[in-house]
């Protein structure tokens, strides 16, 4: 089977103004201005194959919005080649746009004063979708998520959740080949989250979409990738399966702690006591990366406990996110 | 895939243009509002041209009602950028913030997508103003009413209206390359107030840079003149249809390049 | 009350306007052609009407006039209306609130670094110019000082305006609308249109009691006349002062009663 996205050596580089501080500078750039270059994306290179979800992870500016405008047709690379569907997306970009959907950056593309439905269909006329399959796909939708109450309402009057969800159903309306979603669970609830994780994952498994997913939540990456792609300042840092990534850390275990003191003020004393070690907290435990090799966790523990008033522990497998916070931080090779 | 022909872009239009003119209405204040505003934008336009003329009768050999007729004409020919390409003004809002880039993942024109997605309605009041104009003053000089002489005032009047549109199409795009290009729409929003003018009044310079460079006299001047003074037509007159369609297209060259161009540098 | 913290705005405001280059050239580009359209108009007007004085004023009275209201009109029109308006629709108007600093004062400090900006750019040159190509006619005396103390009324009078019509806007939520309505008006009735001396009889003294009149008729009379006839140009000075006090009044108390409105609604 062939590839539906195949990237090889593309870069793309920025003119970025200086601009120089204070009332003075400002006179300054009135006259004379300094640009310098900003490589966004350097030289990155990955295929992927028909119905596989991959995450596309980088932390902020890392240039995941630029590969995704490149592989859209948005954006034409600096060097290198990209072909999506066989088909050069900068040189054919309303062709390219029939057979993609996209969901970008918390942007509705929906007509913000059209009730969700009328949005549909001027999108059924837009991408000439054929009658059947546009019922088909609405009633589709009415089996993985309850939209009764959404398809009559403006879209203004939406809340963020179920704005994102109408513009993620925009985006498959059409059954394109590829879905760009970018960021799609930012700021939403717990709940709205899961609603568009099992969305995503119905459409992927019934149409056979291909979604590439940009995203910083990695709930959204343990729900949905099987594949994940990791750049940092533009660069490939890991491309590969989320379980042979966590190979390379097999000696590493995250120990859990609940105390009853404030877990942010006791986290980062924790973080004092053992400087080598990677302290986190959330609102319920304070978790500590311990690579075994060096340390037990049995060892770790100990020591906490002689001086912190313990309430609770846990021991677990390598996170996601813990396995991303060090490869961002140039840990493996 | 199918050729999306002209056909396809109308039937779009229309259904977007249907839906947001029920959505507007459910905003009955600010509609009622910015039509009052019209109207007296109009209204202010009409009271300076009478004041104007209650202390000269004439003006460079034009007479109040030619002078009145060129008005209407210029009215009628702006009404089209006013209705249909509105959503320029917030063009560079869009780029600035970024959101432009949602205009650019629909498999159909980039230009038409983005105009389509607004209708002023309330250039419909200017329309109904500027054809009342055109009829009176028609009246009031005592031009013979022929079949013949309204169809070439209706070609006349659409394809005046694409220099305005190309005028402001061009000021928009500009926004793509420099930062704050309201400036630059302001200016050309303001050349329709002085195509109301006959170009005869300025000196040779600027009566050709008026003509070729920056194309306002076309708005209301020479083509008003096929009706006018249809013994002495000069050719620009007959030309300005064509003048009209060549510049509207290089406009939307212009947009359409610095579209692809700008391409949401911004992440 | 210290003044820094004001300066502090007009200095945060004289670099956000210098980032953009380009809508200076723009800018002077356009009221080139502006002064360009207003001098070959009037110029052909005077030569059809046979003589030299119309209405009291001559040709280059006239022209000063309109070039150096031109230049204050682009001084001190600050968009004021459209600020709020966005603000209130946005809901930033809220996170403005908060700031240690009264809402109406917090505006007006924040575009004072326009002001300064385009005294520089656009007034003064122009000024210059025109007091050097007409020979003398502005007399340099007493009535300079007069000149810039009127001005600094007419801003406050039209900054008071904006406000009052920016506050409307809480209500409303038109804001194009309600902004073109109040454009229109000032700019028919101060005068910087059509200068006072030629509108008819009972429109004339009429506007003579409005606060319009206040905005441009009165300084660029001052600065006209003012060296000649103090006495009258005290006068109209006296009037100003009359609608400072009138409408910083009425623009106070207006937003502080409206201020519950926005309690009201949230935001």
């Amino acid at each position: 089977m062939s590839s539906i996205i195949e990237i090889k050596n593309v870069s793309k580089e920025f003119k970025v103004l200086n601009r120089r501080e204070g009332l003075k500078g400002s006179l300054m750039d009135l006259f004379s201005r300094d640009y310098k270059i900003v490589k966004a994306v350097d030289d990155i290179s990955m295929t992927i194959e028909p119905g596989e979800i991959v995450g596309y992870l980088g932390p902020n500016g890392a240039g995941k919005s630029t590969t995704i405008k490149m592989m859209t047709g948005v954006l034409e690379p600096s060097s290198g080649e990209i072909l999506v569907n066989g088909k050069i997306p900068y040189k054919n970009r309303t062709e390219n746009a029939q057979q993609i959907g996209v969901v970008f950056g918390q942007r509705s593309q929906l007509w913000w004063a059209l009730p969700l439905i009328e949005s549909f269909k001027i999108l059924k006329d837009i991408y000439m979708i054929p009658d059947s399959d546009y019922n088909n796909m609405l009633e589709f939708y009415k089996s993985l998520v309850d939209i009764d109450d959404l398809l009559h309402k403006p879209v203004r009057q939406m809340s963020l959740g179920q704005r994102t969800l109408s513009d993620i159903l925009a985006a498959f309306l059409h059954n394109p080949a590829i879905v760009f979603l970018d960021e799609p669970t930012i700021g939403l609830d717990v709940s709205m989250k899961a609603k568009i994780r099992t969305l995503i994952k119905g459409l992927n498994k019934e149409k056979k979409t291909t979604v590439i997913l940009t995203t910083h939540d990695m709930g959204d990456v343990d729900a949905l990738c099987e594949r994940i792609v990791i750049i940092d300042h533009g660069k490939m840092l890991y491309d590969n399966d989320i379980e042979h990534l966590k190979g390379f850390f097999g000696s590493y275990r995250t120990l859990k702690v609940r105390v009853d003191d404030d877990l942010k003020v006791e986290s980062e004393i924790i973080q004092g006591e053992f400087e080598d070690l990677q302290v986190t907290s959330d609102d319920e435990w304070i978790s500590i990366l311990v690579d075994e090799d060096k340390i037990g966790v049995i060892d770790v523990f100990g020591t906490l406990q002689k001086t912190h008033k313990i309430s609770d522990m846990q021991i677990e497998e390598i996170s996601t996110e813990d396995v991303i916070k060090k490869i961002y931080e140039g840990g493996v090779k | 895939m199918k050729k999306k022909g002209i056909g396809f872009y109308l039937r779009i239009y229309g259904k977007i243009l249907a839906q947001d003119l029920k959505s507007k209405m459910s905003y009955r204040a600010d509609f009622i509002i910015s039509t009052i505003g019209m109207i007296f934008t109009n209204i202010s336009g009409f009271v300076s041209f009478w004041i104007l003329f209650k202390n000269f009768s004439s003006i460079n050999g034009w007479s109040y009602y030619e002078m009145l007729f060129l008005y209407g004409f210029s009215l009628v020919s702006i009404t089209p950028v006013q209705c249909l390409f509105d959503n320029n003004w917030s063009l560079r809002i869009y780029v600035y913030s970024g959101d432009f880039i949602k205009y650019c993942f629909r498999p159909i024109n980039l230009f038409f997508y983005f105009q389509s997605e607004v209708f002023d309605i309330k250039g419909l009041g200017q329309l109904a103003f500027g054809i009342g104009t055109i009829v009176y003053s028609w009246s009031r000089i005592g031009l013979a009413v022929t079949p013949l002489a309204i169809i070439k005032l209706v070609v006349f009047l659409i394809t005046a209206s694409l220099i305005m549109i190309a005028l402001q199409n061009a000021a928009a795009a500009t926004c793509f390359w420099i930062q704050n290009s309201f400036y630059v729409l302001d200016l050309a929003f303001k050349f329709k107030d002085y195509a109301r003018y006959p170009i005869t009044i300025f000196s040779p310079v600027f009566r050709f840079i008026f003509t070729f460079v920056i194309p306002i006299a076309f708005i209301a001047y020479y083509p008003s003149l096929v009706i006018l003074r249809p013994d002495a037509v000069p050719i620009l007159s007959w030309l300005s249809p064509v003048i009209g369609v060549m510049f509207f297209y290089i406009s939307y060259k212009i947009w359409m390049y610095g579209a692809m161009k700008y391409s949401g540098t911004g992440s | 009350m210290s003044i820094k913290k004001y300066l502090t705005l007009t200095r945060a405001g004289i670099i956000e306007a210098l980032q953009f280059r380009l809508s200076f050239l723009v800018m002077i580009i356009g009221n080139l052609l502006y002064l360009i359209v207003i001098y070959f108009l009037w110029k052909a007007i005077y030569a059809s009407a046979g003589t030299d004085v119309v209405g009291g004023m001559t040709f280059s009275d006239t022209l000063i006039y309109l070039v150096l209201a031109t230049a204050l009109y682009n001084f001190m029109e600050m968009y004021t209306v459209w600020e709020i308006g966005r603000n209130i629709q946005s809901g930033k108007i809220v996170l403005d609130l908060l700031k240690p600093m009264e809402y109406r004062r917090y505006l007006f400090w924040s575009y004072s670094g326009s002001f300064v900006t385009q005294f520089f750019l656009t007034f003064l040159p122009t000024f210059i110019a025109v007091s050097i190509l007409t020979h003398g006619a502005i007399s340099f005396g007493v009535n300079l000082p007069l000149f810039v103390v009127s001005v600094i009324m007419a801003i406050s009078i039209n900054y008071s305006i904006d406000f009052i019509v920016g506050t409307i806007c809480l209500y409303t939520e038109s804001i194009w609308g309600i902004n073109i309505m109040k454009q229109v008006i000032v700019l028919l009735l101060s005068g910087a249109t059509i200068p006072i001396a030629f509108f008819p009889e009972p429109l004339k003294s009429a506007m003579f009691y409005l606060p319009f009149q206040s905005i441009y008729n009165a300084p660029l009379t001052v600065l006209l006349h003012g060296g000649s006839d103090i006495e009258s140009a005290l006068r109209l000075m006296g009037m100003q002062l009359v609608w400072v006090v009138i409408m910083n009044v009425i623009s106070i108390v207006f937003w502080k009663a409206s201020l519950r409105q926005i309690t009201v609604n949230g935001g």
